[in-house]
């Protein structure tokens, strides 16, 4: 048949379906039996199809890796949240070079994550993933609660850091802002944990005296036992050194006692339902509170129902947390005064709150123990024991004992150098302070975060902060302490009398067999 | 040369820097039911806390050594076994071994039977139910990182060198000189099992206290199947062939129909 030009041809339908069909077919065949996904070698790996992410690295892989520390899930202290973690390792590096505590046991471990509790890692963790164990909801509900007594206690250190949370200069004090917030909160009572410092003074420097004399058969040189991270350190790599610790319980532990005891018995309060919080610069305060030996009210009064003697501990960076959930105006808030009966410190106790303080009000005291005089001005303002370095050390000349060689250490990895000098025999030191954080409390594990890593400048001004209150105080030795001579006498009797001894000291255990101590070189 | 992991168990402090690092890496989704679980708690589950999204996970076991009680931390993932068992189950190839040691996977040629899943010995993979369009998942060994010759993302952070990247013979034999040093456990596990794997474990108390599979075979798993699967083309070909010669001497002498 002749076709005519220009004539299109027809396409029926069955052939254009054949053709669509067939073309689907084969398309659908061949990428099925896996065609045009040649999966060699190099393509698998690094090409497209077989990799986890398009390029070498993902946007979420960080710059620098170098693993973190272990956390117990079980850490009465610390929390950390998986998710912020950038494995960028300051925890490691505060925790093994600052702390010497990382990497100082030998594997494999034990059972226990060894850990003093000290909270450094959360200041160091520029990811805000390290934090300490929110407690916060326990006080709220006592708050709320009608038939409890919700008495509270401030540390040395928290007036100096909580405006820090809230926009104020890095060091302001705001004690009476702080005691306003916590009455608006709802606390029942507010008292100065600056009363038991001075109250640990009178107690440990009693005890220091006592020793220097031979009157206590304990050896030299008497380390301070109010840091519970320095203590739990103690108890893990140098319990031979325990006798050595100071038996007399911390600040906050003396004052939940007495919360219970001494209070309860004044203003006729059932010491059942009081609920006792403190408020601390401190991690390894909540380790602390819930250590056996810390029940002494419940021993003293032989009631099982009464609780710890400190029930929770919040740290300044919570009770911030509480404010601002109130949504309290702190800046705003008027002065406020602390409750009476233990709300009273003397510039000695409040300086507790940074390194070197302890060591200056013992001093003051120890003074005034042995030659019942006024210490003279050097005592007033003992620079040696001032500053930031890490070791530092000071002669005190006591009329009576003669020079009291004494030293002051802030951080872990100083104690240990210091510790090990102690072991070897060639330690001349009679007194020791020692403060697991670098700087003292007044940086510790529970401070608010500064912008910038962990800083001797902000360490400065805030310690800075803490011997202007002491300048300025009226009463600047812990046994002027009227407060403190009240207890004394309707209470307690004397200093390590047998009720103190009872309620205000403590005993240790050693933790050496929970893990295995690493074998150091010069030993 | 193929590249393998040495997991030192009792190295291991349960920091769990790897579980995280591979979080990052794979740019995988945290889950906070997840999240908040311990290692103790994953060690009681009967997945050993592996998920579609948790490619590893860190299993805390408290078993009696010398009389007392000691934490030991096992890292789970993909063993990566040098022939691997999923693969050979696989018949659209979305699994492959990689001469440099990964087992990969590929969801684009997945056709979500699962077969893998019922081939592997030490049930790794996971089914990703959540999913409209569901895939296997497991860990993939950071196969663009070890073709490029960098080690996997989880042993690079890891603080204690619990575990180790480089060539499996050469962690083959630190791994025999660890344990003579040390006194560990007379087994690397994954020399041999399942015909060798990847990743190979040592540890100083019985692996059977730490929930490993120890009575896996040290055959490798295809070479089971292998002699007669082989024959799957021919014996199809002959019965076609036998069928169809049936067919024509049935319809030999017989009319064509009109």
């Amino acid at each position: 048949m002749a076709s005519k030009a220009g004539q299109v041809k027809k396409l029926s339908r069955r052939s254009f379906l054949k053709i669509v069909g067939g073309a689907s077919l084969t398309g659908v065949s061949l990428s099925l039996a896996g065609c045009g996904e040649v999966a060699t070698a190099d393509s698998a790996a690094g090409g497209k199809g077989w990799m986890p992410a398009q390029y070498n690295a993902p946007g979420s892989w960080p710059t620098n890796v170098r693993g973190r520390v272990p956390i117990d899930p079980l850490n009465p202290s610390i929390v950390r949240d998986d998710q912020k973690c950038i494995l960028c390792g300051q925890c490691i590096e505060v925790c093994e070079k600052v702390q010497s505590v990382f990497g100082n046991y030998e594997l494999p471990i034990k059972n226990e994550f060894v850990c003093v509790n000290c909270g450094q890692c959360t200041q160091w963790c520029p990811s805000g993933a390290i934090s300490e164990r929110d407690e916060t909801d326990k006080v709220f509900k006592a708050i709320a609660d009608p038939n409890v007594t919700v008495v509270v206690q401030t540390a040395p250190a928290t007036r100096i850091g909580l405006g820090e949370e809230f926009g104020l200069p890095v060091g302001t004090n705001v004690q009476g802002k702080q005691v306003a917030a916590l009455r608006k909160l709802g606390f029942d009572v507010i008292f100065d944990t600056n009363f038991t410092a001075d109250l640990t003074i009178m107690e440990e420097g009693t005890e220091l005296l006592k020793r220097v004399k031979g009157d206590l058969k304990k050896p030299l040189p008497q380390l301070t036992s109010c840091c519970p991270g320095w203590v739990k350190f103690v108890e893990y790599f140098y319990p031979e050194l325990i006798p050595n610790l100071s038996s007399a319980k911390s600040p906050q532990q003396m004052e939940g006692t007495l919360m219970k005891t001494y209070y309860a018995e004044k203003k006729n309060v059932d010491p059942k339902k009081i609920f006792s919080v403190a408020i601390m610069p401190c991690t390894a305060k909540k380790f602390e509170c819930q250590r056996p030996e810390m029940v002494s009210a419940q021993k003293e009064l032989k009631d099982n129902k009464v609780t710890p003697d400190v029930d929770v501990v919040l740290t300044t960076r919570e009770l911030a947390r509480m404010i601002k959930r109130s949504g309290i105006d702190f800046a705003s808030l008027p002065d406020d005064q602390y409750d009476q009966l233990m709300g009273t410190g003397t510039g000695a106790g409040v300086i507790f709150g940074t390194t070197g303080g302890v060591m200056e009000a013992a001093a003051r005291s120890a003074y005034y123990l042995v030659t019942g005089q006024q210490p003279p001005s050097a005592l007033w303002d003992l620079t040696p024991v001032r500053g930031m370095q890490g070791v530092k050390d000071a002669t005190v000349n006591i009329p009576g004992i003669g020079n009291m060689r004494v030293a002051v250490i802030s951080g872990l990895a100083n104690a240990r150098t210091v510790m090990d000098q102690i072991k070897g025999g060639n330690a001349p030191w009679d007194f020791i302070e020692v403060m697991a954080c670098p700087g003292g409390c007044e940086y510790g594990g529970g401070q608010p975060r500064a912008a910038a890593p962990p800083s001797d400048e902000v360490r400065n001004r805030r310690a800075a902060s803490l011997y202007q209150i002491d300048a300025k105080a009226t009463l600047r030795n812990s046994y002027d302490n009227p407060q403190i001579k009240e207890v004394y006498a309707d209470f307690l009797t004397a200093p390590m009398s047998e009720k103190a001894e009872e309620l205000l000291h403590t005993t240790y255990i050693s933790r050496a067999s929970e893990f295995i101590a690493k074998k150091s070189d010069n030993m | 040369m193929s590249k393998g992991i040495l997991v030192d168990i009792p190295k291991c402090i349960g920091c769990e820097s790897c579980s995280v690092a591979c979080k990052l890496w794979n740019e995988l989704p945290w889950d906070s039911q997840e999240k908040n679980k311990t290692a103790e708690d994953r060690a009681k589950e009967p997945n050993k806390g592996l998920w579609p999204d948790e490619w590893t996970s860190i299993n805390r076991y408290d078993v009696k050594k010398n009389g007392s009680s000691v934490g030991r931390y096992v890292k789970t993932q993909c063993f990566h076994c040098e022939d691997p068992a999923c693969v050979s189950a696989c018949f659209s190839k979305a699994l492959k071994k990689l001469p440099e040691g990964p087992v990969v996977y590929d969801q684009k040629l997945c056709v979500g039977c699962r077969y893998c899943m019922m081939a592997c010995p030490f049930d790794i993979l996971r089914y990703e139910w959540k999913k409209a369009i569901p895939g296997v998942s497991k860990c993939q060994m950071c196969p663009s990182r070890v073709t490029n010759n960098q080690e996997t993302a989880c042993t690079s952070v890891c603080p204690t060198g619990a575990i180790t990247f480089g060539d499996r013979d050469q962690l083959l034999a630190e791994a025999k000189k660890r344990i003579k040093d040390n006194g560990y456990v007379n087994r690397v596990f994954g020399e041999k099992e399942a015909g060798g794997t990847s990743w190979l474990y040592i540890s100083d108390v019985p692996f059977e206290d730490l929930r490993f599979r120890t009575d896996v075979t040290t055959k490798s798993l295809p070479s089971y199947t292998e002699g007669y699967m082989k024959l799957t083309p021919f014996i199809g070909g002959t019965w076609a062939a036998v069928l169809a010669g049936l067919y024509i001497y049935n319809n030999k002498n017989k009319e064509p129909l009109e």
